[in-house]
């Protein structure tokens, strides 16, 4: 009970801190940026670890992301709908084309659930520049009209608003559904589905809905980007893009709601702070140095971080001859 | 050239990059078999042998199909510390963190490799390079028959090793059951290595072969081929070296088919295309256990 309240208190204070930045840092430009991808990638993330909570990896988040930008896009240019509309528009899209890729998926396990998401992200692009090209505009992409149209006055700190709220929203969100009987009933699929089946639990049910919530997320977090950036190119749909919130999730913790949120994080500052030093490979080699060492040290992520030291701190005490006195 | 030709040309195309997936497919299976891991970042040992053997061939202007065998060695080395200090570790952990685990290996070698070797597209030429053998209506390349031969070779020799070396049957019979191999005295974190070891080294060859066929490559070039070789064991079954096989021809010819009737941005598609397809008729692939 005691820690539930500290991290309540934690949380507000994140957004507290979230919420000063941009005076802190003057508006600096770069910065801001720097921010605001960090928040879109932790929704994005946050999205991808709500899916694997339900015990189903997907190695093809990217697909969702882009169908997102490109739905939220195509209807905000055909339609002149605000893309304050048109992103949530664009993951429901995103969450309609999850629920007929997890109609596919909920047989699968393990790396047969992977490799096919991994597949879908590729045919999904594929299709963007073929079957699609004259309105997605091939592989040159095409213009998407900015969140905040660019003549408003500070317009880049209504967007950073604009998405922290979203961002605090999504993650808000996630608590509520990890809380609630949903949240049990995918946590009692990944652990045995033949047990969750026992008790009442419909498997493909809370499978296909994990599906529709997070790729109906992931969209959002893709048409946010979209709009943020200002054009859309198939290169959304990359493998990188994909490997991202994996890479986030697990470094911060998975199936936690914290370890997305602390992975992105952490992994920005450091991206962006060995940036500075003027290394371009050598940030990819240390990063993937850390993320070996993590996973065989800490494979619980950052967030398991605390308990490690505090219970090697008693370890340490219980040892010391003079403990106790 | 008529549409007989065409057909010919594609699926021996087709029959030369079955070759690479089929190499580094029955690789990752072997190491599936054994360690029940799959790791993502086993296209950069191919990529790691194509630039070795790139290397030697630049600095000695020896025949490649001979630095293949030295590749290969290397890389049995390399291969053989990356299971002792990253995959060991962290077996029986859980499915994501080894794909976490290979993406950080993957991030490591791509870039290791870009420091060393920069991140240009290179090339090399094999001495055979204008050499072709017609074969019925069709202008063969030399270096793609070769190419077809040294496969054909390295997996007779890998079929002879795991069925009449004692190492080998080993092997077997830890990917049958692991606990059963402890029980009759068989190491099987040997067994692990060795596997993984073999596993790399079959890349390192399919890497060889890639740039002696005059194929450009760089740093990055690995992902995808990586990611279809895993593709094909899912499809031809886990731990199925058959399936392996059968499944990297069915992707060399149908990838290859896919890009002269529909383009080339539906070369990669068209495989997984096939994947899903047979994975919703049959959950565990084609050669794989039924049930679970």
């Amino acid at each position: 009970m005691d820690r539930e309240r500290l991290i309540r208190y934690l949380s507000l204070l994140v957004i507290g801190v979230a919420a000063v930045l941009p005076f802190v840092l003057e508006a600096n430009l770069y910065l801001l940026n720097v921010l605001i991808l960090m928040l879109i990638f932790i929704i994005f993330s946050s999205s991808w670890n709500l899916l694997a909570y339900s015990g189903q990896g997907s190695l093809g988040h990217a697909a969702f992301f882009g169908i997102g930008g490109y739905a939220s896009t195509l209807i905000a240019v055909q339609s002149g709908l605000s893309p304050y509309v048109t992103i949530f528009l664009g993951g429901a899209i995103a969450a309609g084309i999850g629920v007929l890729i997890g109609l596919t998926c909920v047989r699968l396990k393990e790396w047969f659930l992977a490799m096919v998401t991994f597949g879908f992200a590729i045919i999904v692009q594929a299709i963007t520049v073929s079957f699609l090209a004259s309105l997605t505009g091939g592989w040159d992409g095409i213009a998407s009209p900015r969140l905040v149209s660019s003549q408003v006055p500070g317009y880049i700190l209504i967007e950073y608003y604009s998405i922290l709220a979203i961002t605090a929203g999504v993650i808000l969100l996630i608590y509520l559904i990890f809380k609630s009987k949903i949240g049990m009933a995918f946590l009692a699929i990944r652990e045995n589905e033949i047990e969750a089946r026992v008790s009442g639990v419909d498997p493909v049910r809370y499978k296909l809905l994990a599906f529709a919530i997070s790729a109906g997320l992931a969209g959002v977090a893709g048409a946010l980007e979209i709009h943020y950036f200002g054009y859309i190119t198939p290169e959304i749909y990359g493998i990188d893009i994909s490997f991202w919130p994996i890479i986030y999730t697990i470094l911060g913790g998975l199936g936690t709601i914290a370890g997305p949120v602390v992975g992105t994080v952490v992994l920005t500052i450091l991206w962006d702070g060995l940036k500075v030093f003027g290394l371009t490979y050598e940030r990819y080699i240390i990063i993937g140095a850390i993320l070996i060492l993590s996973v065989i040290f800490l494979p619980k992520g950052l967030v398991s971080l605390p308990d490690k030291i505090a219970g090697w701190w008693k370890r340490r005490q219980k040892k010391s001859p003079d403990a106790g006195t | 050239m008529g549409e007989l030709e065409i057909f010919l040309q594609i699926l021996f195309w087709g029959l030369y990059a079955g070759c690479i997936y089929i190499l580094l497919a029955t690789g990752l299976n072997l190491i599936f078999g054994v360690m029940k891991i799959v790791n993502f970042a086993h296209g950069e040992f191919l990529m790691v042998g194509a630039y070795v053997t790139a290397t030697v061939f630049a600095l000695t202007g020896l025949n490649p199909y001979v630095i293949i065998l030295f590749s290969m060695v290397v890389l049995v080395a390399i291969g053989a510390a990356v299971e002792r200090f990253c995959f060991r570790p962290i077996l029986g952990t859980g499915k994501l963190n080894e794909i976490f685990l290979s993406l950080g290996l993957i991030y490591l070698f791509q870039n290791l490799a870009a420091l060393i070797w920069t991140d240009k597209w290179q090339s090399i030429q094999s001495p055979y390079a204008s050499i072709s053998i017609p074969i019925g209506p069709l202008n063969v390349p030399l270096d793609y028959i070769i190419i077809i031969v040294v496969t054909a070779i390295i997996l007779a020799g890998l079929h002879l090793f795991l069925k009449r070396s004692r190492t080998g049957r080993a092997m077997r019979a830890t990917s049958q059951n692991r606990k059963g191999a402890m029980l009759v005295g068989i190491d099987v974190e040997r067994m692990d290595v060795f596997s993984f070891s073999i596993g790399c080294a079959l890349a390192a060859a399919a890497g060889t072969l890639w740039v002696v066929s005059g194929q450009v490559f760089n740093p990055y070039m690995g992902s995808i081929p990586a990611v279809k070789a895993f593709a094909i064991i899912i499809l031809g079954g886990l731990g199925s070296i058959p399936g392996a096989i059968i499944g990297g021809l069915i992707y060399g010819v149908a990838e290859n088919g896919a890009a002269f009737l529909l383009g080339g941005m539906w070369k990669d598609a068209v495989s997984f295309i096939i994947l899903i397809v047979v994975l919703v008729v049959r959950p565990t692939g084609l050669f794989g256990e039924s049930g679970e």
